[in-house]
C-alpha cells in the first residue's frame, strides 16, 4: 500500500468538479484509492463521498492506493493535486 | 365559483396548465417480486441518466462543467447505495426505496458547514424528484415551452420558475398562496400579465387543459365561461385596453403641475428583466432597484462577476437617466436560506438589511465593488435600507470610502460621484431626518415599513388590516419632517412605497413638496397623468388642511373626495371644451 499526504491548494475546495476530475482518475485503476481528510475516510471513486468529506483549500489530504498499478494511480492524482484539478 | 385576490389587472381566456403539488404520497408498502422492483429502480434512474446526458450534449462552456459534474454525481454508485439496499434486501417498493435514500444524502450535504456545500442538498433533492417522476411516470413541465394562451394554474411560484417562464405564452396566473405583495404578484403586475393569488383550492378544483377566463381586478375565475361572460370580460379588456391607449400620450410627457411645479415619476423594478417594462412606460429614471432578487433567485451568495453584469445591463439600458440600487434588504420576511439566518420572534425588528451588511461588511463590500465597478455605465445612485441612526450612514460610507481605495490601488475605474442616499423607513430615521439629511445626498421614504413601524401593524395580518393605512396622520406628519429635512439640506426627496402611486396621496405628496415618485413602472403613466392635472399651490393648501386632521378615516374620505371632484371637473371641462369646438 502507498501512502502520500498533500495538501490542497485549490481555492474552492474539492467541490462538485475538481471532485469528479479526481473520481474520474480513480476509476481508471483497479486499485483501492481512499481519501483520508478531516478524520474521514472516502472512497476516492466516488465523487459524492470526495464531495461531503467537505475538503476545503489548505487542507491536508492522505491518499492511499492499495492494489494492482497503485504506483501509476498515485503519481496521476498526486499531478491533479499539483495542477489544481485544472483550475 | 373559484375565487381570489386579484393582484394584476387584466382578463385572462385561455387553457390551464396545472402545476400538481409535487411531494407525492409515497407509502412504505412492500413488494413481493424484489428482483423485478430492482430491475424497475435501474430502469428509470437510466432514463434519468440518459435524458440527463442529453441536455448535457448541447452545453458548452461552465454550464457544460456544472451539467457533467451532475451526471458523475447522478451515476455514482453511492448515491442509490441505500436505495438498492431497501429493495433487495428489504423489500420496499422504488418510490419509496427512492424517496428515503435519496434523502439520506440529501441530509448528509443538508448538515455540512460549507454554503456551496449544503446548496448542494438541492441537486440531490434535484435527482430524487426527477427519479420519482420515471417512477410515477409523470413528464416534468418545460416552463420555457408553454403554449400560447395558458393560464398557469399553481400552489406557488418559486422565482425560479417565474425565471424559467415565457411570459409572452402566459395569459394568466392563479395562485393558490401568496399575496399582494409577494414576489409572484409584483412579476405580474410589471409584466401586465392577469393574475389571481390567494384561491385556495384552485390546483384541486382545475384540472389541465380545461378552457377558463379570469378577471385580475376581481379575482374571479370563470369555468367553462359562457357566451355571455366571454362577452362581458372582452368588454372589460377592451375598456382597460383604451385606458392604457389613453394613457400612452404620456409617455414623454414631463411629470410637472398644471402650475409648473417639476417632479420626477420613475421607476421599482426587481430585476434586469424589468427595464421593458420601464422604457415602455416612460420612466424618468429607476428610483429603487431591488438588489435582493440576485440573492433570492441563488442557491449561494451571488458572486461580484454576476452582481456587475446585472447592474451593468440596468445602467445601460437607462441610457443616463439616474438608476438608484438599493443594498441588500434581507431579513425581515425575506430568508436567504444558505445565509443560515437564526429564527427570530420579531424578525422586522430583528437581523435584516443594513444591519447585516455593517456587521458581515465581506458580503456588504461585494455588492459594493460590483456596484463601483458599474458605475461607469450610467449615472447610478447607492441606496442604504434600514437606517435608523447616522452612526450606521457614517459607517456605512466609511465601508463604501474603503471599497473605492481598494478599487483606486487597483487602478479600477468607477464614477467618483456616485450619490449615497438612504431609506426612510424607521419613524426614528424621519424624526431625525434634518440631522441625516447632512450625511447624505438623496432620501426615499419607504412608506410600507414605515407605516408598519409607526403604527405597530404587520402589514401581512390581515385580522387588523384596517389599521395599516397611508391615511393615518402620524404617517403624513413623518413623510413631511422627512421631506422638510431633506430640502433643509438641498438634497431630494423620493418616495418608492405603494402609496406613491396612490391617485388618493398624490396631491397631498405633491403640496408637501415631494421630489420624485418612484413605483410599479405600470402605474407610472397614471401617476403622471395624475400629477399633471394638480395645482401645486393647490396641493400645498389640502396638504396644510390634511395635516391639521386627526383622523386616518377622515383624511381618506377628504382625499378620495378631492380625486373624485377632480376627475368630475377635468370631465366637465372635457365636456364644455367639446362644446365650444362644435359651437364654432
Amino acid at each position: 500500500m502507498l501512502s502520500k499526504t498533500i495538501t490542497l491548494e485549490n481555492e474552492t475546495g474539492l467541490h462538485a468538479r475538481p471532485a469528479t476530475e479526481l473520481a474520474k482518475i480513480a476509476m481508471k485503476y483497479p486499485c483501492d484509492i481512499k481519501l483520508i481528510a478531516n478524520g474521514k475516510t472516502v472512497n476516492a471513486k466516488s465523487p459524492l463521498m470526495i464531495m461531503s468529506a467537505g475538503i476545503k483549500q489548505k487542507t491536508d489530504v492522505e491518499i492511499q492506493c492499495d492494489g494492482e498499478q497503485e504506483e501509476e494511480a498515485m503519481k496521476e492524482i498526486e499531478e491533479a493535486f499539483k495542477n489544481n484539478f485544472g483550475e | 365559483m373559484l375565487k381570489g385576490n386579484g393582484v394584476s389587472k387584466g382578463i385572462g381566456i385561455g387553457h390551464t396548465q396545472v402545476l400538481k403539488d409535487e411531494e407525492v404520497k409515497l407509502t412504505d408498502f412492500k413488494v413481493e417480486d424484489r428482483e423485478n422492483e430492482f430491475k424497475f429502480f435501474k430502469k428509470c434512474l437510466n432514463e434519468v441518466i440518459e435524458d440527463t446526458k442529453k441536455v448535457t450534449e448541447k452545453l458548452s462552456g461552465t454550464e457544460a462543467d456544472i451539467m457533467n459534474a451532475y451526471l458523475m454525481i447522478l451515476q455514482d454508485p453511492t448515491l442509490t447505495s441505500e436505495t438498492e439496499r431497501l429493495i433487495k434486501e428489504d423489500g420496499y417498493n422504488a418510490g419509496y426505496a427512492t424517496k428515503v435514500g435519496f434523502e439520506n444524502v440529501e441530509e448528509v450535504f443538508k448538515n455540512m458547514d460549507d454554503e456551496y456545500m449544503s446548496a448542494r442538498a438541492s441537486d440531490i433533492q434535484d435527482m430524487k424528484q426527477k427519479v420519482l417522476n420515471k417512477i410515477m411516470n409523470k413528464e416534468e413541465l418545460d416552463l420555457s415551452n408553454l403554449p400560447e394562451n395558458t393560464i398557469l394554474v399553481g400552489k406557488d411560484l418559486s422565482t425560479s420558475d417565474t425565471a424559467k417562464l415565457n411570459l409572452k405564452s402566459i395569459a394568466g396566473l392563479i395562485i393558490e398562496n401568496g399575496s399582494e405583495n409577494s414576489h409572484v404578484s409584483i412579476m405580474a403586475r410589471t409584466h401586465e400579465i392577469p393574475a389571481i393569488v390567494g384561491a385556495k383550492g384552485a390546483t384541486k378544483k382545475l384540472n389541465n387543459d380545461e378552457f377558463i377566463a379570469m378577471n385580475g381586478s376581481t379575482g374571479e375565475v370563470f369555468e367553462r365561461p359562457s357566451e355571455d361572460e366571454l362577452d362581458s370580460l372582452t368588454k372589460i379588456q377592451k375598456s382597460l385596453d383604451e385606458e392604457k391607449g389613453n394613457l400612452s400620450k404620456y409617455i414623454k410627457r414631463k411629470s410637472i403641475t398644471k402650475d409648473g411645479y417639476k417632479t420626477e415619476v420613475v421607476a421599482n423594478i426587481g430585476s434586469p428583466k424589468d427595464m421593458d417594462a420601464v422604457i415602455a412606460n416612460g420612466a424618468e429614471g429607476v428610483g429603487l432597484f431591488r438588489s435582493e432578487f440576485l440573492y433570492m433567485d441563488s442557491d449561494s451568495m451571488p458572486t461580484e462577476e454576476q452582481q456587475f453584469k446585472a447592474y451593468k445591463e440596468v445602467l445601460e439600458r437607462a441610457e443616463g437617466k439616474r438608476v438608484i440600487v438599493r443594498t441588500l434588504d434581507i431579513g425581515g420576511d425575506k430568508d436567504l436560506k444558505y445565509m443560515h439566518l437564526d429564527k427570530e420572534d420579531n424578525p422586522f425588528l430583528g437581523y435584516r438589511a443594513i444591519r447585516i451588511c455593517l456587521r458581515e461588511p465581506e458580503i456588504f463590500k461585494v455588492q459594493l465593488r460590483a456596484l463601483l465597478r458599474a458605475s461607469v455605465y450610467g449615472k447610478l445612485a447607492i441606496m442604504l435600507p434600514m437606517i435608523s441612526s447616522i452612526d450606521e450612514i457614517r459607517e456605512a460610507k466609511k465601508i463604501i470610502e474603503e471599497v473605492k481605495e481598494e478599487l483606486k490601488s487597483k487602478k479600477i475605474k468607477f464614477d467618483k460621484n456616485v450619490k449615497v442616499g438612504i431609506m426612510i423607513e424607521i419613524p426614528s430615521a424621519a424624526i431625525m431626518a434634518e440631522e441625516l439629511a447632512k450625511e447624505c445626498d438623496f432620501f426615499s421614504i419607504g412608506t410600507n415599513d414605515l407605516i408598519q413601524y409607526t403604527v405597530a401593524v404587520e402589514r401581512g395580518n390581515e385580522k387588523i388590516s384596517d389599521l395599516y393605512t397611508k391615511f393615518h396622520p402620524a404617517v403624513i406628519r413623518l413623510v413631511k419632517m422627512a421631506i422638510d429635512g431633506a430640502h433643509k439640506s438641498k438634497i431630494f426627496c423620493g418616495m418608492c412605497g405603494e402609496a406613491a402611486a396612490d391617485e388618493r396621496y398624490i396631491p397631498i405628496l405633491v403640496g408637501l413638496g415631494l421630489d420624485e415618485f418612484s413605483m410599479n413602472p405600470t402605474k407610472m403613466l397614471s401617476a403622471r397623468k395624475m400629477i399633471r392635472s394638480l395645482s401645486h399651490k393647490e396641493c400645498k393648501k389640502i396638504a396644510h388642511e390634511v395635516l391639521r386632521m386627526n383622523s386616518a378615516k377622515e383624511i381618506k374620505a377628504k382625499m378620495t373626495e378631492y380625486v373624485k371632484e377632480l376627475k368630475e371637473g377635468n370631465e366637465n371641462k372635457f365636456a364644455k371644451d367639446k362644446e365650444l369646438k362644435e359651437q364654432n
